[in-house]
């Protein structure tokens, strides 16, 4: 079998399927390939976060907030609940070193637009009751951010954007990238051959193994994650809720290059949410080991000391299992979007590291203006191009 | 005598059905993780001890090859109180 089309999407992830929806929306005949099963990758091993807060003060924030934007009406837009909510995050705060660095991506983040302020011990006890308070000084607090079911968000992305056209294919892995006079011309999967001038490589983690097909050299690595999942209970968590220290070593990794604990090594952090149903989610991780999803004694031990001590509570919960996924990793943390200059028609938009569910929509909108009208009204949406790093 | 098969539970933790996971395995739904995340069916307290076999069976009826006897299954594998499994890390890491 034989099919064409006007692009081609390789990915069936949260980004992959964002775009093609978008895509679709716009009028053009779309046809996705997942190698596996949606969800089957980073967005179905991640936390549901969409937190600006998180979000180096820079394009990657305007980003996230223009995605915040589109994420308040994409319920009723893709007609199915996304379980979206916006609930407020916390970064706690747990000494004076940390304070002076968040006073100034506080400043920066208002400047931006972000609407984020710095609170007492007190007041961050009062919006999320439970925490110790001799384990932080205050946090900061940005009420804007919201979580949402990946797995309701993705798969009402792809089921839209079929209602509208698209054609989507999973467990078909691409194999060749089929180019005609150095120009993309379609692909070649497991089972048949789509032709198509445009191909987006939104493969995540496995962005550069897609990219080899055509030769590039995509600086994209993967970073696992791990984390612990408790049986449902009555709510508990209220806020989204981060350590300061985890966006501090994120952004300035050089402020934290002098501790060599386990915990700073492994990156741990307590990302802690609770999902609609009642289970609550907490701890992460960022190790550099390839593609290994597996979990570790070592690095469970550290997320549950690291947020057992912050929230003692948690003690009293059941875990029902734990996770592991890997993150596209960028090298300057922000997304890869764009034409790859030197191979026309091959779009890159992958590297999204743990940002993936929050930038999610505005992926897809700066996707399709960009393949549609050539151009976008996304800000600093120029600071994502791929043609930044060598990519040859 | 059940009046209709579509309506038995087969993931009794998330309250899903045989006709949830036929319509799972209709949309492209060629595995158990597959399945969990159209229906999160294996998703509950148990962790699919009771479904996880029941849907394997219902793909291999449905002709689907499933690439494994059985579905991998993360830690912790039974419930565990988060106190008990620090108690045991407090005393490894010592």
């Amino acid at each position: 079998m034989s099919l064409t089309a006007d692009v081609i999407v390789i990915g069936g992830g949260v980004i992959g399927s964002s775009i093609t929806y978008y895509l679709s929306k716009r009028g053009k005949r779309v046809i996705q390939l997942e190698r596996d099963y949606f969800n089957s990758g980073a967005s179905g091993s991640c936390d549901t976060m969409i937190s600006p807060n998180t979000k180096e003060p820079n394009e990657h924030l305007q980003l996230a907030l223009y995605s915040v934007e589109l994420y308040k009406t994409l319920s009723s837009e893709l007609g199915r609940d996304i379980e979206y909510e916006q609930k407020g995050s916390l970064l706690l705060i747990e000494n004076q070193e940390e304070l002076n660095i968040m006073e100034g991506i506080v400043k920066k983040q208002n400047s931006l637009g972000l609407n984020s302020r710095l609170i007492s011990a007190e007041e961050t006890l009062r919006l999320q009751p439970g925490l110790n308070r001799d384990a932080i000084v205050g946090a900061s607090y940005s009420e804007v951010d919201a979580d949402v079911n990946p797995f309701c968000l993705n798969l009402a992305f792809a089921d839209r954007a079929a209602a509208l056209g698209a054609q989507t294919f999973t467990h078909e892995g691409v194999q060749e990238i089929l180019l005609h006079n150095g120009a993309v011309a379609g692909v070649k999967t497991n089972r048949n051959t789509y032709y198509a001038p445009i191909v987006i490589n939104a493969a995540g983690a496995w962005a550069p193994i897609v990219g080899k097909m055509v030769g590039l050299n995509i600086p994209i690595k993967p970073r696992r994650g791990q984390t612990v999942i408790t049986e449902a209970v009555p709510p508990f968590v209220h806020k989204l809720v981060n350590n300061a220290r985890y966006i501090v070593g994120k952004h300035h990794p050089e402020l934290l290059k002098d501790d060599h604990s386990a915990k700073a090594r492994m990156g741990i952090a307590i990302s802690l949410v609770q999902s609609r149903k009642g289970n609550v989610e907490f701890g992460n991780s960022r190790e550099f080991v390839g593609y290994d999803t597996s979990n570790t004694y070592e690095c469970l031990r550290e997320l549950i000391k690291n947020a057992t001590r912050i929230i003692p509570g948690l003690k009293d919960l059941n875990i029902i299992r734990t996770m592991g996924g890997v993150r596209p990793h960028s090298p300057d943390s922000k997304p890869l979007i764009g034409f790859v200059q030197g191979v026309p028609g091959f779009f890159l938009a992958a590297g999204h590291e743990g940002d993936g569910i929050c930038l999610s929509p505005v992926t897809g909108k700066l996707v399709s203006d960009l393949i549609v009208d050539g151009k976008t009204d996304v800000p600093a949406a120029a600071g994502f191009d791929p043609n930044r790093f060598n990519l040859f | 005598m059940v009046p209709n098969e579509d309506e038995i539970y087969v993931c009794r933790c998330e309250e899903v059905t045989v006709g949830d996971i036929k319509r799972a395995i209709a949309a492209g739904a060629r595995s158990v993780r597959d399945i969990k995340v159209r229906t999160n069916a294996g998703m509950g307290v148990c962790q699919g001890m009771t479904c996880r076999k029941n849907i394997e069976r219902m793909l291999r009826e449905a002709k689907i090859d499933l690439d494994v006897c059985c579905t991998h299954q993360r830690f912790t594998v039974r419930l565990l109180n988060v106190n008990d499994l620090t108690a045991i890390t407090n005393e490894e890491g010592e």
